[in-house]
């Protein structure tokens, strides 16, 4: 028999002064097989977003394999038993739809958005490709050809795009986020269709995916086409593997010096350790990145941009399932060194843990953060995303409305604490990347 | 072989359907009508026009006060004169400093940012509707009031300068520019649009003064709010902030911005060579179509065949055949004047020669042959949908109807646009791709390792011009530092 548990879940936004989001209801099913369920309905557009979480990522590459996960998502566009190779694009891009896919640290989704007629039709393919794969070597050859080429166009192409590539080799010590999704040139070039079958068998199954369906359908409907196209898929009675390896805390601070082919303007990256994303601090540190880095009037792009040392400042709570990063980082503006931003940076995460934000730019924070929410619920593949983080990253279905609640009620007092506890611990990795003599 | 037949097994037994026929996918059920937002309109005494389209549901608005005057009409030796009047606009007010208006805006949750098109400058804000008054008093006064400081223009100056010392070292961006001055010479439309350093050294207080005072005009200006907000509150909320905004002689200006029938220039094949480029950029380029021209709809489909989405031909042969590029693809971009069509890939150096080869095969077979309908049918099908998604945010919304006001086109074509490119044939995209897409009439430009590639290049075209990154000068068509007499 299957379980079905319905919960709609309507949050209290309390705080004063600032706006309220409505809640997202959604429902939640877990088919016999392990496949988790959940539904979003919007029927204002005859639109509908299908997507399929697999809690399997560029953390679950094999070894000598870093880049795999992600190679893989492309294979996943290619034959099944039932679908000859690219069918997916005839059933979304040639009826007016689009779909896509994206390979994180831990989860890999794929997503599409459809005219609603086309729910069933995508739930058949989705088992389909849950079920089985058949890639030819003719395929798989060429396909990592393309990811061959993704890297050279987003890691040796840009000017910086290396510096965001060794970012997390040098931030992790032991921990697999230390190796890039994307992976390397040699790893890619050592994969083969073995490994391709191999993956798909182990992390390609029904208890380890997570399908979210928003917009346009019918419920019922919904439940028998789930049942009859994903249901279906058998569950292997083989245990999933998971990374079980831990991240030490860092003993001291580390300097490392990187470098890149043309790097017209030097850069500096500092990264500290913080909790996993279900950790109750995740809010309070993407707070703090907000207000450091998003808009003018954030405190670095004040002090930094306007005050015309760096040319542009980035910060990211990059929170994920196993402890992850907060990064910083700076490309300098010409006749500027490094260490002025980094000695600035730092002496703004000082101010912050000596004296609480004002009211105003707390509040300020908050109607960012909130405004920012609502336009990624704009589009129902913008709420499925927000629905598949909460239940694969966060761990907590309910985060999706919770964590507006969360950011509500946060203080002034839990930003100084967060800053204190992880960003002045004396233990960043600096990362100072400069062009090649 | 028997990989690949022990691989099928295991897939079979995975999926429990040994030695079952090949199933067929559902069909789909009967679709249902997708709503066009419609617009209402209003015109102020001054001149203004104000658009609205409701959008009940989530809070958010999305609002854009677009000036009809862009890049286009930079002055001759003032390249980057738009985008850094738009630039400096909200750095500082009568009665704001420049800290004051961002702090003000992101106060609301806001966001508001100011840039140069081509045929147009936008001021855009994002808000949530509770907070929308207040936010578009700081785009009024950001429209009226700026007060252009030297010492902000200089701080942007500076800021933009750098920025263009990092773009300089991207092969995309590179060709991009290159391809720019090819396909237009020395007429508006072939520079950057944010300047280079050598015009951007020459620009004063006065001339960002100048442009700010001809063309930020309500005769010359349009209105647009997209999201939760009720029309009637839009125009009330528009005659209070703009209705006092004195209307001026400058009315003329988008007219003049465009400019007189062209001549074509003679395609050429131009390497900029960058030995340290990690990958090779290649575009394609030539002109392409006004905005007004009647064949746009022609021209939609059949880029769509051509480059456009991920299922098009050059897609097809590129990537999904051949593995060569992460993605190739094709666009025209319609203005005021006579826009450019442009094919774009990245590739590995050593490649770079057969890509051009690839695409240039590719605009030639569109021109000689009919698409056959099994393949145009998907084609109008996705161009449909794209226009459906492009309609689902405020501002997606805001940049459709803003768009066909910016080029005089009813707003009532919103609801004519999906019929419009079903009537196109595989006939009208044949002959229009024969008349506009033929590959001899097109430039062609990589950027990259010059020495991976240029001897197969050659081998395909009879004069290869080869700049090096040091003498290339983007300010002149000729695109090559003069050199000094001895």
């Amino acid at each position: 028999m299957r379980r079905l548990s319905l919960l709609l879940l309507f949050v209290v936004a309390a705080a004063r002064g600032a706006a309220t989001i409505p809640p997202i209801e959604f429902r939640h099913r877990v088919l016999p097989n392990g496949l988790e369920v959940y539904a979003i309905q919007d029927r204002s557009t005859p639109t509908v977003a299908i997507q399929v979480w697999y809690r399997v990522g560029g953390k679950d590459d094999p070894e000598k394999r870093s880049g795999f996960a992600h190679l893989f998502e492309h294979m996943m566009f290619k034959s099944t038993a039932n679908m000859p190779s690219e069918m997916l694009d005839r059933l979304t891009e040639d009826v007016g739809g689009w779909n896509n896919a994206t390979t994180f640290n831990d989860a890999t989704v794929y997503y599409e958005v459809v005219p609603s007629n086309y729910l069933e039709t995508l739930l058949w393919a989705e088992g389909e490709r849950m079920g089985s794969l058949t890639v030819d070597d003719g395929n798989f050859k060429s396909e990592r050809d393309v990811v061959k080429e993704e890297f050279r166009s987003s890691v040796l192409a840009p000017p910086y795009g290396m510096l965001f590539h060794v970012m997390e080799t040098d931030s992790f010590a032991t921990h697999p986020y230390k190796r890039p999704v994307i992976g390397s040139l040699e790893d890619l070039d050592a994969a083969t269709l073995d490994d391709v079958r191999a993956f798909h068998s182990t992390f390609y199954r029904p208890d380890n995916a997570v399908l979210v369906i928003a917009g346009d359908f019918d419920p019922q409907q919904l439940d028998a086409w789930t049942d009859k196209y994903l249901g279906a898929v058998a569950k292997p009675s083989t245990e999933i593997p998971r990374v079980s390896v831990k991240e030490p805390p860092r003993e001291a601070e580390k300097r490392v010096t990187e470098n890149g082919a043309s790097v017209p303007l030097p850069a500096v990256v500092l990264t500290w350790l913080i909790p996993q994303a279900s950790h109750a601090d995740s809010v309070p540190l993407a707070a703090v990145n907000t207000l450091l880095t998003e808009g003018d009037s954030s405190r670095l792009r004040e002090k930094l941009v306007r005050g015309e040392v760096a040319q542009e400042v980035f910060a990211n709570a990059d929170l994920r399932e196993d402890p992850g990063l907060f990064e910083i980082a700076a490309i300098m503006a010409s006749g500027h060194e490094t260490a002025e931003a980094e000695k600035m940076i730092r002496n703004e995460l000082a101010a912050l843990a000596a004296k609480p934000v004002p009211v105003s730019e707390l509040e300020k924070v908050k109607n960012l953060m909130l405004t920012s929410e609502l336009r990624d619920r704009e589009t129902s593949n913008g709420k499925a995303f927000s629905m598949g983080e909460s239940v694969v990253i966060d761990h907590d279905a309910n985060g999706i409305n919770d964590n507006l609640a969360k950011l509500q009620a946060l203080t002034a007092a839990d930003i100084q604490r967060v800053v204190k506890q992880y960003l002045l611990d004396g233990k960043a990795v600096v990362i100072d990347y400069r062009e090649k003599k | 072989m028997k990989r690949l037949v022990a691989l099928l097994l295991v897939a079979a037994v995975e999926s429990g359907s040994i030695a079952a026929a090949v199933q067929t996918p559902p069909p789909p059920a009967a679709p249902r009508e997708t709503k066009v937002p419609q617009a209402v309109e209003k015109t102020l005494g001054n001149g203004l026009r104000v658009i609205v389209v409701p959008k009940p549901g989530l809070p958010l608005v999305a609002a854009r006060l677009m000036i009809r005057t862009g890049a286009g009409a930079d002055p001759k030796n003032r390249d980057g004169l738009a985008q850094m009047t738009a630039n400096v606009l909200t750095k500082g007010t009568k009665t704001r400093t420049a800290e004051e208006i961002a702090r003000g805006v992101e106060a609301l949750g806001a966001t508001l940012s100011a840039n140069a098109g081509w045929d147009s400058t936008s001021i855009n804000i994002s808000v949530m509707s509770a907070n929308l008054g207040k936010t578009m008093e700081y785009v009024a006064d950001v429209a009226r009031n700026a007060t252009f400081r030297k010492s902000e223009l200089d701080r942007e100056r500076a800021r933009v300068l750098d920025s263009l010392q990092v773009t300089l070292e991207q092969p995309d961006a590179v060709a991009a520019m290159v391809a720019s001055r090819l396909v237009f010479g020395a007429a508006p439309y072939g520079h950057n649009l944010e300047g280079l350093p050598s015009t951007l050294a020459k620009l004063t207080r006065d001339d960002l003064v100048k442009f700010h005072r001809a063309y930020y005009r309500p005769g010359n200006a349009v209105l647009v709010f997209a999201g939760d907000l009720a029309a009637e509150d839009a125009f009330a909320l528009a005659e209070k902030l703009f209705g006092s905004w004195k209307s001026g002689a400058a009315a003329a200006s988008a007219a003049e911005s465009r400019r007189p029938e062209r001549a074509p220039l003679h395609p050429r094949v131009v390497v900029i060579d960058m030995p340290d480029a990690g990958n090779s950029a290649v575009v394609i380029a030539g002109p392409g179509i006004r905005r007004a021209d009647p064949d746009y709809s022609k021209a939609i489909v059949a880029n769509m065949v051509l480059g456009g989405g991920y299922s098009s031909r050059l897609n097809q042969e590129v990537r999904i055949k051949r593995g060569l590029s992460y993605g190739a693809e094709s666009s025209f971009e319609p203005r005021a004047d006579v826009g450019p069509f442009a094919a774009t890939a990245q590739t590995k150096h050593a490649s770079a020669a057969e890509l051009v080869q690839l695409v240039r095969g590719e605009l030639d077979r569109l021109a000689t042959t009919d698409v056959p309908e099994a393949e145009l049918l998907p084609r109008k099908a996705a161009v449909i949908g794209g226009f459906a998604f492009s309609l689902e945010t405020t501002s997606g919304i805001v940049n459709r109807v803003a768009t066909l006001a910016l080029y005089d086109q009813p707003l009532s074509d919103i609801n004519q646009y999906v019929p419009r490119m079903q009537a196109v044939t595989a006939a009208d995209v044949r002959a229009f791709a024969a008349s506009h897409l033929a590959s001899k009439d097109f430039s062609v430009v990589i950027a990259g390792n010059a020495k991976e590639f240029v001897e197969p290049l050659r081998a395909q075209f009879e004069d290869v011009e080869v700049i090096s990154q040091a003498e290339l000068d983007l300010s002149s068509p000729a695109l090559r530092v003069r050199k000094k007499k001895e």
